[in-house]
């Protein structure tokens, strides 16, 4: 028996009704199961979609959202050689929102704000002074942004939060999030998130330490966590043994400089050393509990010439933004 | 017919679909089609040996020259899979009627079924050879680099004096990027979606009447199909009694039932990104990939069956 073919056409779109009943819930449930992998990509914003314009659609078509992130990241290059900093932010929104889960791009775009741009701002632009030190902070709040958006994006990727760690304890930048106290809490909290998470270098507890132990009222819980670093990693670098020491005096302000000096340095000469380096980074915001009186006990022990007294040098002031901007160029 | 003689004839039904398949893959390789793997490898070497523009940040570990690698090699294999299978496939029935022959092919008792299946089979050997030659080219290219890359890196590592286990991790995430199981899973899935669209190209040839209206007709599916998924989202969300109407549940259930869901397809993107391909989701996509193709035969060959030329 001969079908006609306008039936046969009938049948087929019948079938592929039916065919697509039968599959629904299976790709419903793959859907499901991608999305959980982690393995489809998000939506795209539509502001991206605008913006990439004829793009978009090529992108739509999948598996080419890399590879335009790839040509745009030249594309924000380009910009970057030529200083066009509010281009390289809208680029690299761009890059991520194509390729959320490259951690390059967050930590790419984060770095040309809150470094390159900032430092344009700071050596470089013509503007008047009010007006660069607004950009130089703007400049590394996006950058500060950026990271926190990534780190949304890769709950599970230690580097990006060490690297937002690296930028709140940064004595260059500090100064644009107000409040230093806050900010070395922040980056505490962000390197600890980072251990956690099981694959951080063995850098970021250390880092971790070292803005705990920046954080007034805080410096108990910083010398346990020095004590516990010193247990685990068998070694002690010059930053943490000056920690120890300031940290340990501030416990015990009464207990005899001397011992406790012995007790965590390898010898007196290498606690001048680390300690007169310590006294003299002001701009590091560190501890100096009971520096000063180590120093003064250490160079009589160690007959340093008065003219060559650390304790006489000026330190660097820590980086005020207010007194530099202000300064005639 | 009985199951027994059904049984009987599947070797016969195999080596016709064999010599068929070989004689489709000859015509499309005479139409110079591997002029695409020279491309290809001009591209790949572009991607690695030119030194592009990069941004480096102070922390980088060189790895987005191999991220630059596997974005460019996939988006060609991807290209070049997609337009392959849509057009190979819509130019081969025609190209048989005009040459004249599909009348000498189908004057033997050569079933339809096998011609057909002979035909999509050819078209598939084509795009499967064309991929396996890209992807031991992209991971050959990848391996060299990523060996390159982990000989310097951790050679930096050592010099700045990194404890052991922070070189163990440097090491592990530049391997990641490097060639991986799911970048083979990825290859396949792009070899999966073209399939898919090859077979899809097909039944719409057995009742176009040109290569222009199936190739257009194919790649706006191919397009839509991507959106299938935000469609079967709307319906689903339209019966969790959020409905902007009747018509709007109707459009969305047709697209959701009608079009495939190259989505699914598209994992390509977060493996490049260094995301792991588990093997129980490459083999649901093969299920769901086999399933689309077995369809589409049979229908092809239901509309193809008694038709007169």
């Amino acid at each position: 028996m001969r079908i006609a073919q306008w039936k046969k056409h009938v049948i087929v779109g019948i079938g592929l009704l039916a065919m697509g009943a039968l599959r629904l819930p299976f790709e419903r449930q793959l859907t499901v199961e991608l999305d959980e992998e982690r393995l489809l990509p998000p939506k795209l914003e539509i502001m991206t979609g605008e913006k990439i314009g004829q793009t978009f659609s090529a992108v739509s078509l999948g598996g080419l959202r890399t590879l335009v992130a790839t040509f745009l990241n030249l594309r924000a290059f380009s910009y970057f050689s030529e200083q066009q900093w509010a281009n390289v932010d809208e680029t690299f929104n761009m890059i991520v929102d194509l390729a959320p889960r490259t951690r390059y791009y967050w930590d790419t775009g984060s770095w040309h704000q809150a470094y390159n741009a900032a430092s344009y701002y700071l050596y470089e632009s013509d503007l008047p002074p009010l007006r660069r030190k607004l950009a130089w902070r703007e400049s590394i709040e996006k950058g500060r942004d950026f990271l926190e958006r990534g780190i949304r994006n890769n709950p599970k990727d230690p580097f990006l939060r060490e690297r937002l760690g690296v930028l709140l304890s940064d004595s260059n930048k500090i100064a644009a999030f107000g409040d230093p106290a806050k900010s070395y809490q922040e980056a505490y909290d962000s390197y600890m998130d980072a251990v956690e998470t099981g694959n951080a270098r063995g850098y970021a507890k250390r880092a971790a330490l070292y803005s705990l132990a920046r954080v007034p009222g805080r410096e108990k819980e910083a010398l346990e966590l020095a004590l516990e670093i010193k247990d685990e990693q068998g070694r002690a670098m010059p930053t943490m043994l000056g920690l120890l020491y300031t940290l340990g005096f501030h416990q015990d302000p009464d207990q005899p400089v001397l011992e406790l000096i012995d007790s965590i340095f390898p010898s007196r000469e290498v606690a001048y050393e680390i300690l007169g380096t310590q006294w003299l980074r002001t701009r590091d915001r560190f501890p100096v509990h009971g520096i000063a009186k180590a120093l003064a006990r250490l160079e009589k022990l160690l007959n340093v010439p008065e003219e060559k007294s650390i304790l006489k040098q000026t330190p660097q002031a820590p980086m005020d933004p207010d007194d530099y901007f202000s300064r005639e160029r | 017919m009985n199951p027994v003689s059904i049984i009987q004839s599947i070797p016969s039904h195999v080596s016709r679909i064999g010599v068929i398949a070989l004689h489709a893959f000859t015509q499309l390789v005479r139409m110079k089609v591997f002029y695409f793997l020279a491309f290809f490898a001009v591209i790949l070497i572009a991607s690695n040996f030119f030194n592009l523009p990069q941004h480096e940040g102070p922390e980088a570990a060189g790895v987005n020259i191999l991220r630059s690698i596997k974005s460019w090699s996939l988006g060609a294999m991807t290209l070049f899979s997609v337009v392959l299978s849509i057009v190979a496939t819509a130019l081969l029935l025609p190209k048989d009627v005009e040459d004249r022959t599909l009348y000498t092919i189908l004057a033997k008792p050569v079933p339809r079924i096998d011609y057909l299946a002979g035909k999509l089979l050819g078209v598939l050997l084509l795009v499967f050879i064309s991929l396996l030659i890209m992807n031991l080219l992209m991971t050959g290219i990848l391996q060299i680099r990523t060996n390159l890359l982990v000989t310097d890196q951790v050679a930096m590592a050592e010099s700045r004096g990194w404890p052991a286990e922070d070189i163990a991790l440097l090491k592990n995430d530049i391997l990641a990027q490097g060639p991986t199981f799911s970048l083979q899973g990825a290859v396949f899935s792009v070899f999966l979606r073209a399939t898919i669209i090859a077979s899809m190209a097909l039944l719409i040839s057995t009742f176009s009447s040109s290569t222009l209206f199936t190739t257009i007709i194919a790649f706006l599916i191919y397009f839509i199909g991507h959106f299938q998924a935000d469609a079967r989202a709307a319906y689903f969300a339209d019966q969790a009694g959020t409905s902007d109407g009747w018509i709007s549940k109707l459009i969305t259930l047709l697209i959701a039932l009608v079009l495939p869901d190259f989505q699914l397809f598209n994992v390509i993107d977060a493996v490049i990104e260094g995301q792991v391909m588990p093997l129980f989701i490459l083999g649901k996509l093969t299920l769901i990939g086999l399933f689309y193709v077995v369809f589409y035969i049979l229908a092809s060959w239901f509309v193809f069956a008694e038709k007169e030329f």
